[in-house]
């Protein structure tokens, strides 16, 4: 699975920030389903070349953000996303980001129509890709 | 509890009248791999020099494993792995030959078999001279030979300098290799930013000889924030914000360099001094060491002016 983690130095983004984010965006692509064990922090760290510690502070994002439980002496999961919580707060976050695609979108000169079919059409991109992986499950 | 694997105390240099490293007090816990930065004359190549005892400071002291710098014993040196600048090894020998008077050093823990590995993996021949290779594998056999003792700790004064990319990441490689063993630490000097990033957990900023930073890599992240305000009529006549490095004034913006100013911090001071807007820039490791270590009132070498 390391394969598609790309690492970029010299980023603004910190590096930590680079894997979870990557992490973060196969699982909701599905690429990455709950139950699957993410790989071990030393092997990652190897294959990435990068330190452990980086590799670890990623994987503790990804926990606080409920993606991923740690089994003590066993690994780090994909968490069930049935058992994951949002509230007031992350909704938030959430219309404000969608506020400054919406308010891009517009002042690109697009229609209303346009907006939702681009949204939907890239929605599906996410959802196609669970459903085809439930499959070959 | 974690053990401190070096440490200096007041370690300063002078060489004549020109101070090369000024009291330095430093401490580098165990099992972390250390980015040691500083622009070139900072001093970096003379506080490793004197870390390993091979110069006398002229004040102050420095101890690597527990034991001072200038009484290194040979059962402590033993646990001490050098790579030098420039990848100095003997000219006259082969590959084979280094290895056997370099092994010598270190009777107990040299490991034939990874020094092997590693030559075959660079498709080194064994028998060439030192002389005969090209400062690429010069720097392999170099890495080979600092990594087969196993060393609990290693000190690369800039390992990585006019290397390709390929071979640099070769001792990135390295370097995470020896770390993910027990109790191994790493302090190595650089001026590519981006591999300090990649591999570092902690970094040691020097500049002038003096020390700016020494915390873990996300701390120096998170600390060195530039922040742009723009104002109505004109910028404050004192900028009295916490945590100020630099500030550059143009007739209605202000540009802040601010160390471990909190973001709240910033928000209010802005408040308080009337700004219409002001934005905080991300900035990457390159930008924040350049602004973090340079002088006050720098300007850029070259600026478009509006004709």
């Amino acid at each position: 699975m390391a394969l598609w983690i790309q690492i970029l130095p010299g980023s603004s983004e910190p590096i930590y920030v680079q894997v979870a984010e990557q992490i973060s965006k196969a699982i909701a692509r599905g690429e990455l389903a709950s139950g699957d064990k993410l790989p071990a922090v030393r092997k990652l760290a190897a294959e990435l070349v990068i330190n452990p510690n980086t590799v670890a502070r990623a994987y503790s994002r990804l926990e606080q953000a409920g993606l991923v439980t740690t089994k003590t002496g066993s690994g780090t999961y994909v968490s069930d996303p049935k058992l994951r919580r949002h509230d007031a707060a992350d909704i938030n976050i959430l219309t404000d980001r969608m506020d400054t695609l919406i308010t891009r979108g517009l002042n690109l000169g697009l229609e209303e129509q346009d907006i939702i079919a681009m949204f939907k059409g890239r929605l599906a991109k996410f959802v196609n890709k669970k459903a085809e992986r439930r499959k070959n499950d | 509890m974690i053990e401190t694997v070096l440490e200096t105390e007041g370690l300063t240099k002078y060489y004549g009248s020109t101070l090369a490293v000024d009291h330095l007090d430093l401490k580098i816990p165990q099992g972390c791999i250390c980015g040691f930065v500083g622009r070139n004359g900072a001093g970096k190549t003379t506080a490793i020099k004197l870390m390993l005892g091979l110069l006398r400071p002229t004040a102050g002291s420095s101890r690597l494993l527990g034991c001072d710098s200038q009484q290194l014993k040979p059962a402590i040196r033993q646990r001490i792995g050098y790579v030098t600048e420039g990848h100095r090894l003997f000219r006259w020998m082969s590959i084979a030959e280094l290895e056997k008077f370099q092994r010598s050093f270190f009777p107990k823990q040299w490991d034939d078999k990874f020094f092997a590995d590693m030559i075959e993996y660079f498709n080194l021949p064994r028998r060439r001279k030192i002389k005969h290779l090209s400062n690429g594998e010069r720097a392999q056999v170099s890495l080979a030979l600092a990594l087969a003792p196993n060393p609990e700790l290693l000190i690369m004064d800039d390992p990585t300098l006019g290397l390709d990319a390929a071979i640099r990441r070769q001792f990135l490689e390295g370097m995470i290799e020896l770390i993910m063993r027990q109790g191994r630490t790493v302090l190595f000097s650089s001026h590519i930013l981006g591999d300090v990033e990649r591999v570092s957990d902690r970094i040691v900023v020097i500049d002038k000889g003096v020390l700016r930073a020494n915390c873990s890599l996300e701390e120096f992240r998170a600390a060195v924030k530039k922040v742009i305000l723009s104002f109505a009529d004109s910028t404050p006549a004192e900028v009295d914000i916490d945590g100020l490095l630099h500030c550059r004034r143009s007739e209605k913006e202000l540009e802040l360099i601010l160390v471990s100013t909190t973001d709240d911090h910033i928000g209010k001071w802005a408040d308080r001094t009337g700004a219409e807007r002001y934005h905080i820039v991300k900035m990457n490791l390159e930008d924040q060491f350049i602004e973090f270590t340079a002088p006050p009132g720098r300007k850029k070498l070259f600026r478009w002016e509006e004709i």
